[in-house]
């Protein structure tokens, strides 16, 4: 049985690539998620890892790398962060239309300008509409967990789409955490062999990525949206399958922490999560009756789930972590699906939004203390003052 | 939760619309039938067969391999379906045999757009 150790969450994602034996890498180095191919070369330089590792000169070429290694049938790993996976923002919707289900993983990193080191979600988040499965961890364990979930949910034949791993750059990328590697008969046990669908071949010739006349393209669409409606019942399958080969406990679609009887609840993703939980339980220490929501997949949105988890709050405090300038609430993006999410409700909760942990700021315990107080304040007066606030501003 | 929720509805792509899944088909010996590139062409090459002396000009600088020479009727053949227009093999053909002619110009009256051919 494997044993606990200390790592980041950029060894996790190396160690989830490695157990998945990826056989094609394709790196291209920037901040923070560098750390997870300085491990993976690492691991292939002293063979305990038999893949092909290429370096692209830059992230168009390494998604497109994946992307060719995808085609001829290998399971391929790559990963950005920051301005680096916008960089490569063309090569998403191939990827995806393709149905290639390679994976990427992303540390979080804040957009220029100007070059800022610390963690947010806008990187990743802005590429929410090309069809590939997305989702947050919010620890170093999860990291490795989600690599391997990813596979299996991406590779399925249900679903043949490209997955984007995301942890926080710093907060969960390099702060070493426990974590429990999975043996390999865990691993093979959980994630077959990637079984590619039509791939490039010698003996029988295909054609990928041809040129489409434009009454093609509607179908085209609409069979990837109909994937995406098998999608959530493979996330399930394939996290109890997880959580039974793996012994552990994760909901498929929404952590949820303390909500049965909660009136308030914080909805949120990613690494603040932690200090969200330790501030759920300070708060209830005080009386309040706080709870949170831990959205774990962007893509696919888990509307149902979230209605479940949430619909008999009283107030919610999205906390954005990523921005949408000008979007309809003029915060993030998070708020929009979940108010749509709860829109068909009878009684809904009212919803509101706080901008933190921008440009890599932590969000302090007195923030959360801070937000339950707005929340509180709406219950009251049954309504929300605005739509969105900007911590400490 | 006591309300049943909408859903998200049901996507059923007709049978006769259907694309290969990925777009991925088996590589054609000559042209790709499932994928035609040709309903976008504003002019289309026009020979003049006296003028053309088989150099295969227009063979080698077509971006879509839409030139071809038969080798049994002695003749450089235009494939239709995915000649998207650019007018390359007007431009260097060097007997002025290849002009450019309005694509709605056709003799039987194939309409461009309306129906791909
Ligand atoms: S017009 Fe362009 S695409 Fe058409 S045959 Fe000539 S070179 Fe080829
Ligand atoms: S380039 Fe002109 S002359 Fe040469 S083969 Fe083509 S049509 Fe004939």
């Amino acid at each position: 049985m494997a044993k606990e150790q200390m790592m980041t969450g950029c060894r996790a994602a190396a160690e989830g690539a490695k157990a998945a034996e990826v056989e094609v890498i394709c790196s291209y180095p920037i901040r923070p998620y560098t750390a997870i191919m300085m491990e993976l070369s690492k691991m292939v330089a002293n063979g305990e890892l038999n893949a092909e590792f290429v370096h692209g000169e830059g992230e168009h070429a390494q998604v497109s790398v994946v992307l060719g290694a995808c085609a001829s049938g290998a399971r391929a790993f790559t990963g950005s962060s920051g301005v680096g996976v916008t960089y490569a923002m063309e090569v998403y919707s191939p990827m995806a239309g393709g149905r290639y289900p390679a994976q990427m993983s992303i540390a979080d990193r804040t957009l220029d300008p100007p070059g800022d080191f610390g963690s947010e979600h806008t990187d990743a988040m802005s590429t929410r509409d090309q069809g590939w499965l997305l989702g947050w961890a919010c620890s170093p364990q999860e990291v490795y967990d989600n690599t391997l979930i990813a596979y299996r949910v991406g590779e399925d034949h249900r679903v043949m789409l490209p997955q984007m791993v995301c942890q926080d750059g710093y907060f969960i990328s390099h702060i070493p955490d426990k974590v429990t590697l999975g043996d390999q008969s865990q691993v093979k046990e959980f994630l077959p062999p990637y079984r590619p669908i039509g791939p490039l071949s010698t003996t029988h010739p295909v054609s990928h990525g041809p040129q489409i006349r434009p009454d093609q393209g509607a179908p085209m669409d609409a069979m990837r949206a109909q994937t995406f409606l098998a999608v959530p019942k493979v996330i399930e399958e394939a996290t109890a399958d997880f959580n039974r080969i793996f012994g552990r406990n994760y909901d498929p679609f929404v952590e949820q922490y303390k909500l049965e009887d909660a009136e308030i609840a914080f909805f949120i993703q990613g690494a603040h999560a932690n200090t969200c939980r330790s501030s759920v339980d300070r708060l209830r220490s005080q009386g309040v009756k706080a709870g949170m929501a831990r959205l774990r997949w962007v893509r696919p949105w888990p509307t149902h789930q979230l209605a479940n988890a949430l619909g008999h709050v009283k107030a919610v405090g999205v906390i954005e972590t990523s921005t949408s300038y000008g979007g309809a609430m003029r915060g993030g993006n998070l708020i929009h699906e979940l108010r749509a999410s709860l829109y068909d409700l009878d009684e809904r909760p009212l919803v509101t939004s706080f901008m933190g942990g921008l440009g890599g700021e932590t969000i302090w315990p007195k923030d959360f203390d801070y937000m339950a107080k707005v929340l509180l304040q709406a219950v009251k007066e049954k309504k929300i003052r605005t739509y969105v606030q900007w911590l400490g501003m | 939760m006591a309300k049943e929720l909408p859903g998200y509805g049901t996507i059923n792509v007709p049978k006769d619309r259907e694309v290969p899944f990925g777009a991925v088909t088996p590589a054609p010996v000559c042209t790709q039938d499932l994928f035609q590139t040709s309903n976008w062409r504003m002019k289309r090459p026009v020979k003049e067969d006296e003028k053309c002396t088989r150099c295969l000009v227009c063979y080698m600088s077509c971006p879509d391999a839409c030139w071809e020479y038969k080798e049994a009727e002695d003749e450089m053949y235009w494939i239709a379906n995915f000649c998207k227009g650019c007018q390359i093999c007007i431009q260097e053909c060097p007997t002025g045999a290849l002009t450019a002619a309005p694509e709605l110009d056709f003799p039987d009256g194939v309409v461009r757009l309306e129906k791909p051919f």
